[in-house]
C-alpha cells in the first residue's frame, strides 16, 4: 500500500502517509494514509471519535502529528507550517460549528476572506478595488446572500451562516477545501442546495467533505473514505463502502 | 516571649525547691552572701567560689545580680540585697527568700563593684552550679554557655557532670563543651586531637568559631588537624545551608499553596477569575483576630485553642461571603472571564474598604498560641514551630480537598458541572447550586488559609493584595484545573525563590521568579500539568 | 495613501469630539491666562493641570481600548507602559534641574548624590536632550510591548492568561523600580522638577501650554486610532476578537495583527504618561501598582469599550467623580469605585457611549421604519391624485 501511495505523491494534491497522533495515550489517528487528487470531491465518513476532525486539524496545521508525512501539491510539507501559512498556501477549512465574524456585516466578512495580501500594513492601507467589489458581489449571489449584504452576520439563520462560511472559503480561493459537516442542522431543501453548491465548487478545486448524513453523501455521488479508530477502513464508491462488512459493523450498524 | 516564660518557670522551680530544702542552711548561706558585701575586689573570686561550692540553687540569682551589677550592700548594717532600679530609688529583695523589702534611696546603699575578671568568675561559677541543677533545661543552658566561653578551670566540673548526665541533648552539648574546654587546657596533644575530631563530628557554628580561634594559638603539630576539621565543618555547613534553604523554600511553598489552593478551585476548576480571592484570605485573618480578641477579653485560658476555634469560623464567614458574591454577581457572568475579573476586583475594593472602616487601616495584633511559638533543632537546621505547623496545615487542607473532589458525591457533582454543564443539568444536578457551593468552598478554604497566614503576616486590610498575584502565578504555573499541579507549582516556586534569594537578594529574586514564570508560560501556555487534546480548545 | 487612510476617520461624531478637544485646547488656556482671577469665567491654574491630567488619562484609556475593545486583549500592563513613558519624561526633567538640586551637583540628580554615586549610569545618558527623551517616551514602552507581545502572542497566550501575565510583568516592574540601585530614585521616584524646554514648570503659561499639548495629542491620537480601526486592518482586529481561529484559517497571522495593535497602544500609553508627569510634578513606582492598570480598564468600560469616544468620556467621568468624591467623602471613594466595577459589568456592558449610541441607532431604525410606513400609506392614498 505504501508503495502505491509514494508513487502517487508527486501528482497528488494532498498526500497523507502513516500519520499518527495521540492525546494523553489515546490514539486519535493511527497510521492514517490517503491521497486526494487535484479536482477531486471526496466524502469522509466514520463514527464519532474516528479521527475526522483531528485529521482536518493536522492538515490545517492546528495539531502536529507525532509521526507521518503530510504533503500538499507533492512537495510542500504541511507538518512544518502553521494555520495562517497553510491557509495562504490554498487550503480552506469550514468548521463543524459555523464560525463567521458576527459583529461584521456579510460584506465585510467576505472582504476579510478575499485572497489579498494579509500583512499588517497591506491591510492598514487597503482600498477596495472595483475588481474586489465585483468578486464579492459574485460570491454573494453564489451563496444567495446578496440581499443581506449590509446586515450583521450575527443576524443570519443557522443555514445562512453555513453558506456565508462557504462563501468566505470561496473568497479565499483555495485549491483544497475541507468542509466539516456542512449540512448539520439544515432543512432538507437547504441540504439539497448545499450539495449542488459543493458540486459547483468542486468543478474548479478539490473538496473534502466530512459528513454523517448518508443521504447527502449519496446525493454527492463521489468516492467515499470511511475512517474508524484513526485509520482508513474502506475506500470506494458509496455502494462499495456501505456494503463492506467492516464498515457495517463499525459504523452503519446491522 | 518564650524566653521570658522559660526563665519565669525556672525561677519558680528554684523558689519552690528552695522552700522545701528548708531554712536550715539559711544562716550559713546568709553569711556567705553577706561576705560578698565586705570583700575587696581581689577577694571576690574566693568568695564566689565558696558560694558556688554550696551548690545551693538560691545562689544563682545572687551571682547573676552580682554579674549584672545589681547586688548592693546596705551601708547601715552591711546587709546584701538584690535590687532593681526605680527612679532614684532602689527596690530591695532579700537574697535568701526573695521577699520584697521595699524602696530605699540609692544613697543608703553601696554597689558591690565588679570587673571583667570577677564577671568571668561569676559566669563560670554559675555554669558550674547549673551543670548540676535538677532542671535539664538549666543544665543545657549551662553547658551551652561553657561551650561558648571555654574556661580551662571548668574542665573537671564538666567531666564530672558528663559522667552523671543522662539527658541526651545535654550530653551532646556537654561533650562539645568538654572538647572546646580541652583545647584551651594543658592536656596532652593526643587528647586534644581526639577533641578536635569530636568537634568536627559535632559541627556547627560554635565549633567553627572555637576551632578558628584555637588555630592561631595551637601548637604547630595540631594545626593540620584543626584545618582539616575546619574544612569538614564548613562542608557540613554548606550542606546544612542548602538544607535550610530547602526548608525555607518548603515553608514559602506552603504559604503559596495555602494562598493558591482556594483559587485552584475558583479559577482552576470553575474558571472564575476571582480577584477578591486575596480579600477572602484577609477576612479569614480578621476572623482570627476577632476570635482572639474575644478570648483575650473573656476566656484567656482558651488562648491556645484560638486557632482551632477560628478555623471553622473563618471557613463559615468567608464561605458565606463567597456564596453571597456568587449569587449576587458572578452567576451573571459565567462564560465572560474578563468581566468576572473586573467585577471581582470591584468587590475586592469594597471588602478592603469595609474592613478598613470597621477595624482601621493599621495592623491588628494576632498572637501565636504557645504550641506555635519557638523553634527546635534538627541536625543543623533550625525549625520554627509555626512554619512547621503551616506546612502540615497546608498539606492537610490539600489532602482534604483532594478527597472531597475525588471521593465524595459532592465532588463528583462539582467535576461533572465544570466539565459539561449541559449534560450535568440534564442528569438532574442542580447546577446553580453546585456553582454556588463550589465557589463558597473555594472562598472558605481561602478563609482558612487566612487563619494560618495571620500567624506569620501582618493582619491589615491590605493583607490579601500581597497574595493575589502570587496565587495566580502558582495556579497558572502548575496548570489550571489540576490540584496536583498547584501543589507542585507552589513548592517549586517557593524553593526556587529561596535558592535565588542568597544570590540575587529578596526583591530581585522575586522579580526573577516572575520573569521565569512569564517565560515558562510562553513555552507551556497551559502550565506544568496541562490537559491535552481537542476538549481543551473547545 | 496616508491621507486617504486618515480621511476614513472623519465620521461625524469623531469630528465633533476632535473639534471639542481643539476648542478646549484654546479656550481653557485663554480663560486661565487672559481673564482676571476674580472674573467669573476664570479657570485657576490648578484646575488647568487637573483637566490636563484627565486628558492624559483619557489618552491612556483610548490606548487600552484599541487592544481591549477592538482586539479582545485585556492588558493589565498599560499602567506599566504609562509609567515607563512617564519615567522617560521624568528623567529629562531631572536632568534639566542641573545644579539647582539640594546637593548642587551639575550632573547627578539629588538621589544619586545621596546614594554616593560618582557618575551618571549609562541609561541616563542622552536624557538631557528633549528629542532623545521624547523618542524614549515612545520607544521604551513600544519595545517592551513588542518583545513581550512577540513571545506571548506567538505562543498563543490568550484571554485571562494574557491578563495575568501582563499583570505579573507590571508587578515585576513595580518591584524593580522600588529598588534604589535600579537608578530611578527608588521609593521616592523622580520629582522637584524645575524647567521643561527652558520654561518654568510651575508657571501658569507652561501649565496652560501643557494642557493644550495634552488636548492636541489626544485629538491626534483619536484621529489615528479611528483611522486604524476603520481600515481593513481594524476589521481584522475585530475578527480576531470575535473568532480568532477563523481569522487564522483565513490566512491572517493573528500574532502579527495583535502585536501591531499592542505595540501602538503601548506607545500611546507612553505618550500619555509623558504628558502626565510634568502636570502632576512627580513619577514614582506607585504608578506601576497592578490596581492602576485595572482602573484604566474600568474607565474604558464605563465609557464603552469598542467605541472610540467611550474611553475618553469614561476616563473623564470616573476621574472627575474621583476628584469630587475624595474631596467630599474620602472614606466612600473605594466603595463607589468598587460598586462602579460591579455595576458596569452587570448592567452597562456597553458603557455609557455604547448604550447611548445603540439607543440612537434603534431610534433611527424605528424612525426609518415609520417613514417607510408613511411613505407606503401615501403611495396607497395618492395614486388618484397622481393621475
Amino acid at each position: 500500500m505504501n508503495q502505491t501511495i509514494s508513487q502517487t505523491k508527486p501528482k497528488s494534491l494532498l498526500y497523507l502517509d502513516g500519520v499518527s497522533v495521540s492525546f494523553d495515550g489515546f490514539k486519535a489517528l493511527n497510521s492514517l494514509s490517503f491521497v486526494i487528487e487535484p479536482g477531486e470531491l471526496r466524502a469522509i465518513i466514520g463514527p464519532n471519535g474516528a479521527g475526522k476532525t483531528t485529521m482536518m486539524d493536522i492538515i490545517t496545521g492546528k495539531t502536529r502529528p507525532d509521526e507521518g508525512q503530510v504533503f500538499f501539491k507533492g512537495d510542500i510539507d504541511l507538518t512544518k507550517r502553521d494555520e495562517a501559512e497553510i491557509a495562504s498556501l490554498g487550503i480552506g477549512r469550514k468548521f463543524q460549528k459555523p464560525t463567521v465574524f458576527e459583529s461584521h456585516t456579510i460584506w465585510d466578512n467576505l472582504e476579510l476572506a478575499l485572497n489579498r495580501s494579509r500583512g499588517v500594513f497591506p491591510t492598514l492601507f487597503y482600498r477596495l478595488t472595483a475588481g474586489d467589489k465585483a468578486r464579492i458581489e459574485e460570491i454573494l449571489s453564489t451563496v444567495r446572500l446578496s440581499a443581506r449584504r449590509d446586515d450583521l452576520a450575527a443576524n443570519l439563520s443557522h443555514g445562512q451562516k453555513q453558506w456565508l462560511e462557504i462563501g468566505m472559503l470561496l473568497a479565499q480561493e483555495p485549491e483544497l477545501l475541507l468542509v466539516d459537516e456542512p449540512v448539520a442542522g439544515m432543512t432538507d431543501a437547504e441540504t439539497a442546495e448545499t450539495a449542488i453548491l459543493l458540486k459547483e465548487i468542486a468543478r474548479t478545486r478539490s473538496v473534502v467533505v466530512v459528513e454523517h448524513d448518508m443521504g447527502f453523501i449519496r446525493e454527492l455521488g463521489v468516492k467515499v473514505t470511511c475512517l474508524a479508530e484513526g485509520a482508513v477502513l474502506a475506500e470506494g464508491s458509496i455502494d462499495f463502502v456501505s456494503s463492506d462488512a467492516k464498515v457495517i459493523e463499525n459504523y452503519l450498524g446491522r | 516571649m518564650y524566653r521570658i516564660l522559660q526563665t519565669l518557670l525556672i525561677t519558680l522551680c528554684l523558689l519552690v525547691s528552695a522552700h522545701v530544702t528548708g531554712l536550715r542552711a539559711a544562716d550559713d548561706l546568709g553569711a556567705l552572701i553577706s561576705a560578698l558585701g565586705t570583700a575587696k575586689l581581689a577577694e571576690l573570686d574566693d568568695r564566689i567560689a565558696a558560694l558556688a561550692k554550696s551548690g545551693d540553687p538560691r545562689v544563682i540569682p545572687v551571682l547573676e545580680a552580682l554579674g549584672e551589677g545589681n547586688l548592693y550592700a546596705r551601708k547601715a548594717d552591711g546587709g546584701v540585697f538584690l535590687t532593681t532600679e526605680k527612679g532614684t530609688n532602689l527596690v530591695l529583695v532579700d537574697p535568701l527568700d526573695g521577699a520584697d523589702i521595699g524602696e530605699v534611696p540609692k544613697g543608703e546603699l553601696q554597689k558591690i563593684k565588679v570587673n571583667n575578671a570577677v564577671r568571668r568568675a561569676v559566669r563560670s561559677a554559675l555554669g558550674g552550679l547549673t551543670l548540676f541543677s535538677a532542671d535539664a533545661e538549666a543544665r543545657l543552658k549551662a553547658a551551652q554557655s561553657m561551650r561558648q566561653t571555654p574556661n580551662a578551670g571548668a574542665l573537671e566540673a564538666i567531666e564530672t557532670a558528663l559522667a552523671a548526665e543522662k539527658d541526651a541533648a545535654v550530653r551532646k552539648t556537654l561533650d562539645e563543651a568538654r572538647a572546646v574546654t580541652l583545647l584551651v587546657s594543658d592536656r596532652p596533644d593526643d587528647d586534644k586531637r581526639a577533641a578536635i575530631k569530636a568537634l568536627a563530628e559535632g559541627g556547627g557554628r560554635e565549633a567553627l568559631g572555637v576551632l578558628t580561634s584555637a588555630l592561631s594559638s595551637a601548637d604547630a603539630s595540631l594545626k593540620p588537624d584543626i584545618e582539616a576539621a575546619l574544612q569538614r565543618i564548613e562542608q557540613a555547613q554548606a550542606f546544612w545551608n542548602a538544607g535550610q534553604n530547602v526548608w525555607y523554600g518548603l515553608s514559602l511553598g506552603s504559604v503559596l499553596l495555602l494562598a493558591a489552593i482556594g483559587l485552584a478551585i475558583t479559577f482552576g476548576v470553575m474558571g472564575i477569575i476571582n480577584m477578591a480571592h486575596g480579600e477572602m484570605v484577609m477576612l479569614g485573618a480578621y476572623t482570627t483576630f476577632l476570635v482572639q480578641d474575644v478570648i483575650r477579653g473573656s476566656y484567656p485560658a482558651l488562648f491556645d485553642w484560638s486557632l482551632a476555634i477560628a478555623l471553622p469560623l473563618a471557613f463559615l464567614v468567608t464561605g458565606i461571603v463567597g456564596l453571597a458574591i456568587e449569587r449576587s454577581v458572578i452567576r451573571f457572568l459565567y462564560g465572560r472571564p474578563l468581566e468576572t475579573l473586573l467585577a471581582t476586583w470591584g468587590i475586592s475594593l469594597i471588602l478592603q474598604q469595609s474592613v478598613r472602616s470597621i477595624f482601621g487601616p493599621t495592623n491588628r495584633e494576632v498572637g501565636n498560641p504557645s504550641w506555635m511559638a519557638g523553634a527546635f533543632e534538627l541536625g543543623g537546621l533550625t525549625i520554627t514551630w509555626n512554619r512547621l505547623w503551616i506546612i502540615v496545615f497546608a498539606l492537610a487542607v490539600f489532602a482534604a480537598l483532594l478527597f472531597l473532589l475525588k471521593r465524595t458525591s459532592m465532588g463528583l457533582r462539582m467535576r461533572a458541572v465544570t466539565q459539561n454543564r449541559h449534560m450535568a443539568s440534564s442528569m438532574g444536578i442542580r447546577t446553580p447550586w453546585v456553582d454556588a457551593l463550589t465557589f463558597a468552598l473555594g472562598s472558605g478554604i481561602a478563609g482558612m488559609a487566612g487563619v494560618a497566614l495571620s500567624q506569620i503576616d501582618n493582619v491589615s486590610p491590605n493583607l490579601g493584595q500581597g497574595y493575589i498575584i502570587d496565587s495566580f502565578m502558582v495556579v497558572v504555573f502548575g496548570g489550571v484545573g489540576n490540584l496536583w499541579g498547584t501543589l507542585v507549582g507552589a513548592f517549586s516556586l517557593g524553593i526556587l525563590n529561596k535558592f535565588l534569594e542568597p544570590y540575587a537578594g529578596a526583591v530581585l529574586g522575586k522579580i526573577l521568579v516572575l520573569v521565569l514564570i512569564i517565560l515558562f508560560i510562553q513555552k507551556k501556555p497551559r502550565g506544568l500539568f496541562a490537559l491535552k487534546g481537542r476538549a481543551v480548545e473547545a | 495613501m496616508i491621507t486617504s487612510f486618515l480621511l476614513k476617520s472623519l465620521d461625524r461624531s469623531i469630528v465633533v469630539v476632535v473639534a471639542i478637544l481643539l476648542g478646549l485646547a484654546i479656550a481653557i488656556p485663554a480663560l486661565n491666562l487672559l481673564t482676571a482671577p476674580d472674573h467669573p469665567l476664570h479657570v485657576p491654574t490648578f484646575l488647568v493641570s487637573l483637566f490636563g491630567k484627565y486628558l492624559t488619562y483619557a489618552l491612556l484609556a483610548l490606548a487600552l481600548d484599541l487592544v481591549w475593545g477592538f482586539c479582545g486583549i485585556l492588558s493589565l500592563g498599560h499602567a506599566a507602559f504609562f509609567a515607563l513613558g512617564g519615567y522617560a519624561m521624568g528623567m529629562y526633567l531631572m536632568r534639566q534641574i542641573g545644579a539647582r538640586g539640594s546637593y548642587g551637583n551639575p550632573l547627578l540628580p539629588d538621589f544619586m548624590v545621596f546614594l554616593n554615586w560618582k557618575e551618571l549610569p549609562w541609561f541616563w545618558q542622552g536624557f538631557d536632550m528633549f528629542w532623545f527623551a521624547a523618542l524614549m517616551v515612545v520607544l521604551v514602552p513600544g519595545l517592551l510591548a513588542f518583545v513581550f507581545g512577540w513571545f506571548a502572542f506567538r505562543s498563543r497566550v490568550n484571554g485571562v492568561y494574557l491578563s495575568i501575565i501582563t499583570q505579573a510583568m507590571t508587578y515585576a516592574l513595580l518591584l524593580a523600580f522600588f529598588r534604589n540601585d535600579m537608578g530611578f530614585g527608588g521609593n521616592n521616584g523622580l520629582t522637584d522638577f524645575k524647567d521643561i524646554l527652558g520654561f518654568n514648570i510651575q508657571a501658569d503659561g507652561t501649565r496652560a501650554a501643557l494642557f493644550a499639548a495634552s488636548a492636541l495629542t489626544l485629538a491626534l491620537c483619536l484621529v489615528l486610532t479611528t483611522a486604524i480601526v476603520r481600515s481593513k486592518y481594524g476589521k481584522v482586529l475585530v475578527a480576531v476578537r470575535d473568532a480568532e481561529s477563523r481569522t487564522r484559517f483565513l490566512g491572517y497571522r493573528v500574532e502579527h495583527i495583535k502585536l501591531f495593535a499592542f505595540t501602538v497602544s503601548a506607545m500611546m500609553a507612553g505618550i500619555a504618561g509623558a504628558l502626565y508627569v510634568p502636570q502632576v510634578g512627580i513619577i514614582n513606582p506607585g504608578e506601576f501598582e497592578p490596581g492602576n492598570s485595572i482602573e484604566v480598564v474600568i474607565w474604558t468600560a464605563v465609557g464603552g469599550r469598542g467605541t472610540l469616544i467611550g474611553p475618553i468620556v469614561g476616563a473623564i467621568l470616573v476621574n472627575g467623580g474621583k476628584s469630587i468624591f475624595t474631596a467630599a467623602f474620602p472614606e466612600f471613594w473605594l466603595f463607589a469605585l468598587g460598586g462602579l466595577f460591579v455595576f458596569v459589568t452587570l448592567f452597562l456592558p456597553k458603557g455609557v457611549v455604547g448604550t447611548a449610541s445603540a439607543y440612537l441607532a434603534r431610534r433611527k431604525a424605528h424612525r426609518r421604519a415609520a417613514d417607510a410606513e408613511n411613505a407606503r400609506d401615501n403611495l396607497v392614498a395618492e395614486p388618484m391624485a397622481a393621475e
